[in-house]
């Protein structure tokens, strides 16, 4: 799926949380949101997944699905919700459930059968380590990382074609990690997904995404394709230089 | 111990837990409870200082002095007061722990919180009642000086009694049976000392002397005192060292559930799916489940003493009071705070497609069965001959097609998520439109039955009121699919609402 951005601003009160003018993401790729505390990537994130009302301007999702094509402003259409995936906080968890009754809820939301849920589930078996299937708890008593599996995998469970995550390394140990990475590349590579990642984690995030965008106070300073050396050391300049700001 | 650190930590500390109650989301957000708190504490005080002296004039003439009664029943007031701390005090390790790892040493810490627990206006709350009894039954005989000890022995023992009962709670919160102790401790009080030996009465006595040091400024009276406080003070001291470590290492006890499709609800689809949240979420959540609880054992109450006492019988209102608030009073609490539950995940639930359409079409159903509980309860009335099976339809269907659309209209408004599985007090939670809403919900319908009693009998008005709820019940899809496109409309302002309650 590609995403476009256009004149996106939002104020909270007198400061400005997010300024882009014009910012386009296309079909496959794996974008790296980076930047500082109060950048404005979850603020851009759930603008995108219209949970927050922007200011002015708009986010337009389009692409191919089942060989027709879409296109629609986030804002004002529900279609992009049936190939769009996201987890951003644990307000995405449903936290009464048991991590098995959280995937089947989203499995019959997004029409999905026991049988292919099962399937699916497999497939994320690395990624859970053993520590979320079959522990008869509860969402909600379960440590900060595996609710951040429960999330991921939520996310993914439907295949959307487009991915958005918001620190997805959080609260995992350096396994579920490296895991992760893998899930990412594998996944954007056989569904010809889009994924967005936002993180702190500036190793991870050089290391799968295709091109890394930079934020800092709303606004796009930078937009690197990859080119790994090159990036590696421009990326850490930058931030060295925010330290002696 | 430096003394100015403790002043000064003793003034910081004051001051963090003023503005822990004040910046409260609840009680910045509601001015309408806050206005009401202020009028509840009002008549509370009007109240007791109305009993203050209507006890003075009721024991002014009798073989004790007045203050000696009211001394002698000393006992009883204890208990109330010890009863009443459970929904007001809380431990000093419960508020502890987020200060633990600064540069305070504990011990500081825990003095300056057991005496800020001693000093706290509330052990002053009796004096509503002390002041205005006392102004008349203690200067005629001991002058201002034996009113001021009067009312300074009172404060005392209250302040005794909040370490009597900081010692209890402590234990309470470790192991709750231990509740038992201090209330057998005070039945065997109060039946020894007072049912006994109802002649010499001895904790009456007892009490009445020890009143009578405070009165009399007899220095015995504050040795009696202190020989109490200092051993209650340093037991609570060395018990709250052990319960800050209990409280720091506290977790919720992770009860072992098993997952449950529930697959009976699979043919219905989304809405199914919607149907085993709500019913999961009921189940799950204190919150939720003690409204339910509540709601059915006033539903419980209600239908026996109706059906079983000849106390309503000669009032028209009551028997129409009864009928329709056992229908509505489950669907009134609940929906009073719908979509807040939800606000937890709100997130989650946008991301997808009508999720919230189909959500709200589940918790109408979900509602719609629950009334099975008060329809069977009013068959209890409906035996005993007291209200006819139209009646109960009657209430039963302009529930689901009058009350339930009325009160449904808060989904578009409700904005404050409610902490699911906390205690949580109903004051507080309720906003100023849910007040209204769920006020409107309760009483209209009572004053249109009747309205339509008045004017019809009791039969054409059970058959008018089911048929308006008829109309309304298969309406359903309308009014929701109405309530989901204002849903929708607000949604950006309902969701920053959400996310900043939770």
């Amino acid at each position: 799926m590609n995403l476009t951005i256009e004149n996106l601003t939002k104020s909270f009160g007198e400061k400005k949380a997010l300024d882009i003018a014009h910012y386009a993401i296309h079909s496959g790729e794996i974008i790296g949101l980076v930047g500082n505390n109060g950048a404005g990537k979850t603020t851009l994130f759930r603008i995108i997944l219209d949970l927050l009302k922007a200011d002015t301007g708009s986010v337009t999702v389009d692409g191919v699905i089942d060989g027709r094509n879409v296109s629609c402003d986030t804002a004002k259409s529900e279609s992009w919700k049936s190939y769009t995936g996201a987890f951003v906080d644990a307000g995405f968890l449903i936290d009464y459930l048991t991590p098995e009754e959280y995937f089947r809820f989203i499995a019959k939301i997004s029409d999905i059968s026991d049988e292919v849920l099962n399937d699916r589930l497999l497939q994320f078996d690395g990624f859970m380590n053993g520590e979320v299937l079959g522990q008869h708890t509860l969402i909600r008593n379960l440590s900060m990382g595996n609710k951040q599996k429960v999330g991921i995998i939520g996310a993914m469970l439907h295949y959307p074609r487009l991915l958005l995550l918001d620190e997805p390394f959080n609260f995992l140990d350096p396994t579920s990690q490296l895991a992760m990475k893998y899930l990412l590349e594998t996944y954007s590579r056989e569904q010809h997904a889009t994924v967005i990642v936002s993180s702190h984690n500036l190793t991870h995030t050089l290391d799968i995404c295709s091109r890394i965008t930079l934020l800092e106070h709303g606004c796009i300073i930078k937009d690197y394709d990859r080119d790994y050396a090159l990036l590696n050391s421009e990326i850490e300049e930058y931030f060295k230089g925010q330290q002696h700001m | 111990m430096n003394l100015s650190r403790a002043y000064f930590l003793y003034k910081a500390l004051a001051h963090n837990q003023r503005l822990q109650s004040r910046r409260h989301p609840m009680f910045e957000k509601n001015r309408v409870m806050k206005l009401f708190s202020y009028v509840f504490i009002a008549f509370i005080a009007a109240y007791l200082s109305a009993l203050g002296v209507s006890l003075y004039t009721f024991f002014k003439d009798t073989s004790f002095e007045a203050f000696d009664w009211i001394d002698g029943g000393m006992i009883w007031f204890l208990l109330a007061d010890f009863l009443l701390r459970f929904f007001l005090q809380e431990t000093p390790a419960q508020n502890i722990k987020q200060y633990k790892l600064l540069n305070i040493p504990t011990g500081l810490m825990l003095h300056t919180f057991l005496c800020r627990m001693g000093l706290q206006p509330y052990n002053l709350f009796w004096a509503f009642f002390f002041v205005p009894f006392g102004f008349l039954a203690i200067p005629q005989f001991y002058g201002i000086v034996g009113l001021i000890g009067f009312l300074l022995g009172w404060w005392l023992i209250f302040i005794l009694n909040s370490y009597w009962y900081l010692f209890w709670r402590t234990l309470i919160n470790r192991y709750v049976p231990t509740i038992l102790i201090p209330l057998l401790i005070y039945a065997l009080l109060i039946y020894f000392g007072l049912f006994f030996d109802e002649k010499n009465q001895w904790l009456f006595q007892a009490a009445i002397r020890f009143m009578r040091g405070f009165i009399q400024w007899n220095p015995l009276g504050f040795v009696f005192f202190a020989l109490a406080v200092v051993p209650l003070y340093y037991v609570n001291y060395r018990l709250q060292q052990v319960a800050i470590y209990v409280e720091i290492a506290k977790a919720e006890v992770v009860k072992s559930f098993k997952t449950r499709n529930m697959v009976f609800l699979d043919k219905f689809g989304i809405i199914g799916e919607y149907l085993k949240l709500e019913i999961k979420s009921t189940m799950r959540n204190l919150v939720v489940r003690k409204q339910f609880l509540i709601a059915a054992g006033c539903m419980l109450m209600l239908c026996s003493l109706f059906s079983f006492s000849h106390i309503y019988d000669s009032l028209p209102f009551m028997r129409i009071f009864i009928c329709v608030y056992c229908f509505n009073c489950l669907g009134v609490m609940t929906l009073t705070t719908v979509m807040c539950a939800e606000g937890n995940y709100i997130d989650g639930l946008m991301v997808h497609k009508e999720t919230v359409l189909s959500l709200l079409k589940a918790k109408y159903y979900f509602q719609c069965l629950m009334l099975v509980v008060p329809f069977l309860f009013s068959l209890m009335p409906i035996m005993e001959g007291k209200m006819t099976w139209m009646t109960a339809l009657g209430c039963l269907l302009f529930t689901t097609g009058v009350v339930f659309p009325f009160i449904f209209q808060l989904a578009v408004y409700n904005d404050t998520s409610i902490h699911l599985n906390k205690k949580l007090t109903r004051t507080g939670r309720d906003t100023k439109v849910q007040m209204l809403m769920s006020g409107i919900a309760m009483f209209l319908p009572m004053f249109i039955m009747w309205s339509l009693v008045d004017l019809w009998g009791d039969q054409t008005a059970a058959i008018v009121m089911a048929a308006i709820g008829l109309l309304g019940t298969l309406a359903h899809p309308l009014w929701l699919k109405n309530i989901y496109k204002r849903f929708m409309q607000r949604r950006y302002q309902n969701m920053e609402g959400f996310r900043s309650s939770r």
